[in-house]
């Protein structure tokens, strides 16, 4: 995996201060996209170009591994080999994988927030805003044919503002609790209570998300 | 109507089979009857509404009546939306359990057919097609996104038994007919559709 260690990540990390002195590769690199993802109740910015210079690598690899296997002069060991590097695509797949469903449960959770929301559009790739407004459509119209077009024509509206429901839109909760790691010492940033927290190099807390959401778009953490 | 019920009797029921089948994880029947009773109870509530607007037409303040029933429609149209919401993300839970296989959630012999009203099992489809359109992304790239994510494949070989006959299945080393009661190792990603859908059983 290190062989590209200098493509795609450019683009998808915005000048971020270096938060280790080695550089990782792609790998490390999704890896982190894809835990973080899985902890923050808000969608992150698309990693669009990193995964698909990963898909890249494992296609060429994919690739190599079938000429090699047809190789009838290669050796036993080499036969290892290449089962080794066969089963590290496969969990590599599995990473990217996951790192997809889990952005794409996300979309659905909130499609019609989504469609209403210009800022959040920007961290979404093409495809995926594609599918959050389709997906917001088709939720709406299952509900229309299902409860609302048989109610009484002053019922059937999906965007009642009634005082004492929650809102009818699902948002990104973001007051919601996670740990967070810092990776490098970290400006203070300030809690709801008003005190103020700083975070060294290596520091594991337990705060509400909007807190660190600033650092954590900048790199500077890493969720757990 | 019965005299006794109160306001929103029916929607708490309704409320609770959707519980019932987050607590248990299970798809429950379609209830239609009580949906469309308290389809026919808003109806009511909203002529009451209508009764009450006519009798005093030049009122500045809502009768009290008003604001009860007026609360009550939301409360029930509120129930009704969530009950629906609530299918369709277990509907879509089991989509993705069985590896997106469409036809396999709504074949008339499936388990889950005859628990999905005829617009759930449009949705379904309409779903799946969303779905499809997407993964066909990453298909070129052989990295199914429909595939298994509980956990990280450790074997990129799997030994299998054949519960029902497949049939032919292309996998890496050539075509494998399977029939049942044989035993085969084989590539997990090649049949990992088959064995989330139990044609074949890990062994």
């Amino acid at each position: 995996m290190d062989a590209d260690a200098d493509t795609g990540p450019a683009a998808a990390r915005p000048a971020a201060p270096l938060q280790e002195e080695e550089p990782q590769t792609p790998l490390q690199q999704m890896m982190r996209h894809w835990v973080n993802e899985r902890h923050a109740p808000d969608i992150l910015p698309a990693q669009e170009g990193l995964m698909m210079g990963l898909l890249d690598h494992l296609r060429r690899q994919t690739r190599s591994v079938q000429v090699l296997r047809d190789d009838p002069t290669s050796s036993e060991s080499e036969h290892i080999r290449i089962h080794l590097v066969q089963t590290e695509i496969e969990r590599v797949r599995f990473v990217i994988r996951s790192y997809v469903r889990t952005r794409l449960y996300k979309i659905e959770k909130y499609a019609r927030y989504i469609t209403s929301n210009a800022e959040i559009q920007t961290r979404l790739t093409a495809s995926e805003r594609d599918y959050a407004s389709k997906h917001a459509r088709l939720t709406d119209q299952h509900l229309y044919l299902s409860v609302l077009q048989s109610l009484p024509p002053a019922q059937a509206h999906l965007d009642d503002t009634a005082v004492f429901s929650p809102s009818m839109v699902t948002v990104p909760d973001k007051t919601r609790p996670i740990f967070v790691h810092a990776l490098q010492d970290c400006p203070p940033v300030r809690l709801p209570d008003g005190a103020t927290l700083e975070m060294k190099k290596g520091h594991i807390s337990l705060t509400p998300y909007h807190v660190v959401e600033q650092l954590l778009e900048r790199g500077e953490v890493e969720l757990v | 109507m019965a005299d006794t019920r109160q306001y929103g009797d029916l929607a708490t029921q309704l409320l609770l089979e959707s519980r019932r089948s987050t607590q248990s994880n299970t798809l429950l029947k379609y209830n239609d009857p009580l949906v469309r009773s308290l389809i026919r109870e808003q109806r009511d509530l909203e002529r009451a509404v209508e009764t009450l607007m006519e009798a005093e037409p030049d009122n500045a303040r809502p009768p009290p009546a008003l604001l009860i029933i007026q609360t009550a429609i939301n409360r029930n149209k509120r129930c009704l939306l969530a009950y629906h919401a609530h299918r369709v993300s277990m509907l879509q839970n089991l989509y993705w359990e069985c590896g997106g296989a469409l036809p396999h959630l709504i074949s008339p012999d499936g388990a889950h057919r005859s628990k999905m009203s005829p617009h759930e099992v449009d949705y379904m489809k309409q779903y799946s097609t969303h779905v499809m359109d997407y993964n066909s992304e990453f298909k070129e790239d052989s990295a199914e996104i429909l595939s298994g994510i509980e956990k990280p494949p450790k074997e990129i070989h799997v030994n299998v038994r054949v519960v029902r006959d497949v049939g032919i299945i292309q996998t890496e080393n050539g075509s494998i007919d399977f029939r049942r009661g044989e035993r085969y190792v084989v590539r997990r990603a090649d049949v990992e559709n088959l064995i989330v859908q139990g044609y074949l059983e890990e062994v």
